[in-house]
């Protein structure tokens, strides 16, 4: 005989049981989306224009919608909700009944392309939070896309060409965008660009967890990220050097743009693209492609706050007398060791030849026709003391006592590598002669501020010491 | 049992307990039973959906014979309507094409009349028809999964 307390924890915990049981089944058979089909048929009965129609609405099964899409390895359940997305009946109906907008449906029958492969979301959940994929709860890395930045999708099997006229404009801008606001500067995309930044390829297929979220403000998503980040980099990542100026609007338009670059591509025989031959790129474009986010207009040199340095100002005619094609070839190659300039040639950045000498030309299209007057650095004798109490009565105001220029200091700094090592001291003897104009140095010659060229040559020689007096 | 208090029915108090305790531990265990069969039963299954549209009736005049090539699946409409039969070979699986007396299989020869009856070679049966429904916004869905009689057309508004 078994004791009443064994008898009552029996009958306690098969009540308990008997209440989940009670629970679960209910929750199996009233899912979200069945009140959602009950819903669309009740309208479809109300509104049906004849009797014919009526008993057709009357027999709509209420059953689990599923489009199994095995070209695209998915599976969209997104039906189960948004049931009446191809029916024109629902043109005006409320969300989730609403017919889907425009005639994109048309051209992209559900049945062949299902929801996600354009909108995101997880097409194989049934309730509406998981659908979306919204929150980080949700363990989505894909959430379904704002209206502002759904173009991306176009791109998957789109070309540019078409969409500029068919209904992609915001993409193409964004497009646009990246092209003139110098981005591959500083990102390497398909192996060609800069080495400041992260490369940008697949960054649209990247979980969320691979973006740094903690400062991003609303909702923790790649879109969100991006935007933020354009509108102002360091307040999503606090060290972050990167130049960018955009307004909101622009921000919204890259965001789009960068989203579509996607590890994973759709099959062949969903892809609308024309393989047009590339576009000729000119010396401009590849300018403003590569150089504008640090020298933007190329006339004026300034400290820059951001890379701690000051950016020269390489289309100013003084500089351009003063650099040949030859200079401006091995220091567009090169790069400069030690400072933000990216080294251009093919094996590192990746510019072809061809383009770098575009890129010479356009820079040097406002290059005044006399070349600079030789210094003859190398025939002087020179003498760096000398040099020192000329360059500390002279240079030190601007350059600093030390050489370090920097904030505040109006003259470069001079301790850098470029200066110590890489240029030739005739570079710097010409430049301290004539000065540059458009920048605060001024002509330090014998027809500017009356340096002999021995006195130049000797504060040459002094300078370059600087570096080892740290 | 004599110290026990009886209650209207005569069942002690402790009888009483024993059962609700047993019946709710069976009824317990018969729906862990029930929700575990449940699972053989799924609501949809991970494949491509035996259903699927072909367009408005009118896309479909009389005298129309098209060939669904992703769905192996012919559509005819004739005066007495619209009707799909199945391209697919009853022997085999090849797939079979259309000819003056009706359906031939160019893999080892059967041969269906029009209305898709076996008159010669290997084919064991005839080819199944499909049926055909409207949807609520006009347009035709065929249920390859659901087979008609021969001679079933449906004429749609």
């Amino acid at each position: 005989m078994l004791s009443r307390f064994y008898l009552s924890l029996l009958l306690l915990s098969g009540l308990v049981f008997i209440a989940f049981i009670t629970l679960a089944t209910y929750r199996e058979l009233t899912p979200e989306w069945k009140k959602y089909q009950a819903e669309y048929r009740e309208m479809l009965i109300k509104n049906a224009k004849d009797e014919a129609a009526r008993e057709k609405a009357r027999r709509i099964k209420i059953e689990q919608q599923q489009i199994y899409l095995a070209g695209l390895k998915r599976v969209d359940r997104c039906m189960n909700c948004h049931i009446g997305v191809d029916n024109p009946l629902m043109a005006d109906a409320k969300v989730p009944f609403k017919q889907h907008s425009g005639d994109y449906l048309k051209n992209h029958p559900p049945d062949k392309f299902g929801c996600t492969i354009c909108h995101n979301g997880q097409g194989r959940a049934t309730n509406k939070k998981e659908a979306h994929g919204k929150g980080r709860d949700t363990h989505w890395d894909f959430p379904i896309l704002p209206f502002k930045y759904i173009q991306n999708s176009c791109a998957q099997c789109h070309d540019y060409e078409t969409l500029r006229h068919k209904g992609g404009e915001m993409v193409v801008k964004g497009e646009r965008l990246f092209r003139e606001k110098g981005c591959k500067g500083c990102h390497k995309v398909n192996g060609i660009g800069g080495d400041l930044g992260k490369a940008l390829d697949g960054i649209g297929s990247q979980p969320i967890a691979y973006f740094p979220m903690r400062h991003v403000v609303g909702e923790q998503t790649t879109y969100n990220w991006l935007k933020q980040h354009y509108l102002d980099p360091r307040a999503i990542v606090p060290d972050s050097e990167m130049r960018v100026f955009l307004t909101e609007e622009e921000s919204d338009l890259l965001t789009t743009y960068i989203l579509t670059f996607r590890t994973t591509e759709v099959p062949r025989e969903y892809r609308r693209i024309r393989y047009v031959p590339e576009r000729r790129v000119d010396g401009e474009s590849l300018y403003k492609m590569y150089c504008i986010a640090c020298h933007s207009t190329g006339k004026v040199s300034v400290y820059d706050e951001i890379l701690k340095r000051t950016i020269p100002a390489i289309m100013n005619p003084a500089f351009l007398k003063n650099a040949d094609d030859g200079t401006l070839r091995k220091i567009i190659k090169e790069g400069r060791k030690g400072t933000q300039m990216t080294a251009w040639k093919s094996t590192a950045a990746g510019l072809t030849d061809g383009e770098i000498n575009k890129l010479i030309r356009y820079i040097t299209r406002e290059r005044p026709d006399e070349a600079a007057e030789p210094f003859g650095f190398a025939e002087f004798k020179t003498d760096p003391k000398h040099g020192k109490e000329l360059y500390d009565v002279r240079c030190a105001l601007c350059h600093g006592e030390k050489g370090k220029g920097g904030k505040g200091a109006l003259g470069i700094n001079l301790t850098n590598p470029v200066v110590q090592k890489e240029l030739d001291p005739e570079f710097l003897a010409r430049t301290v002669r004539d000065g540059r104009s458009g920048t605060p140095m001024p002509p330090f010659g014998e027809e500017g501020l009356g340096l002999s060229d021995q006195d130049i040559a000797d504060i040459v020689s002094y300078v370059r010491t600087l570096a080892q007096k740290k | 049992m004599s110290s026990e208090t009886l209650d209207k029915e005569g069942v002690t108090r402790r009888d009483f307990l024993g059962l609700a305790a047993f019946g709710a531990a069976i009824f317990s265990a018969l729906s862990v039973i029930a929700g575990t069969l449940r699972i053989f039963k799924p609501n949809v299954h991970y494949e491509e959906s035996k259903k699927f549209k072909i367009g408005k009736p009118e896309n479909f005049p009389e005298g129309t014979v098209r060939k669904i090539d992703e769905r192996n699946l012919f559509i005819f409409s004739d005066s007495d309507g619209i009707y799909a039969i199945t391209a697919v070979c009853q022997h085999l699986g090849c797939i079979v094409y259309t000819t003056e007396w009706g359906f031939q299989c160019p893999c080892h020869g059967s041969k269906y009349d029009k209305e898709g009856n076996v008159i010669g070679g290997p084919a064991p049966r005839g080819l199944p028809w499909f049926e055909i429904t409207q949807n609520v916004d006009g347009t035709l869905v065929v249920n390859a999964g659901k087979e008609v009689p021969k001679g079933t057309k449906y004429i749609f508004a």
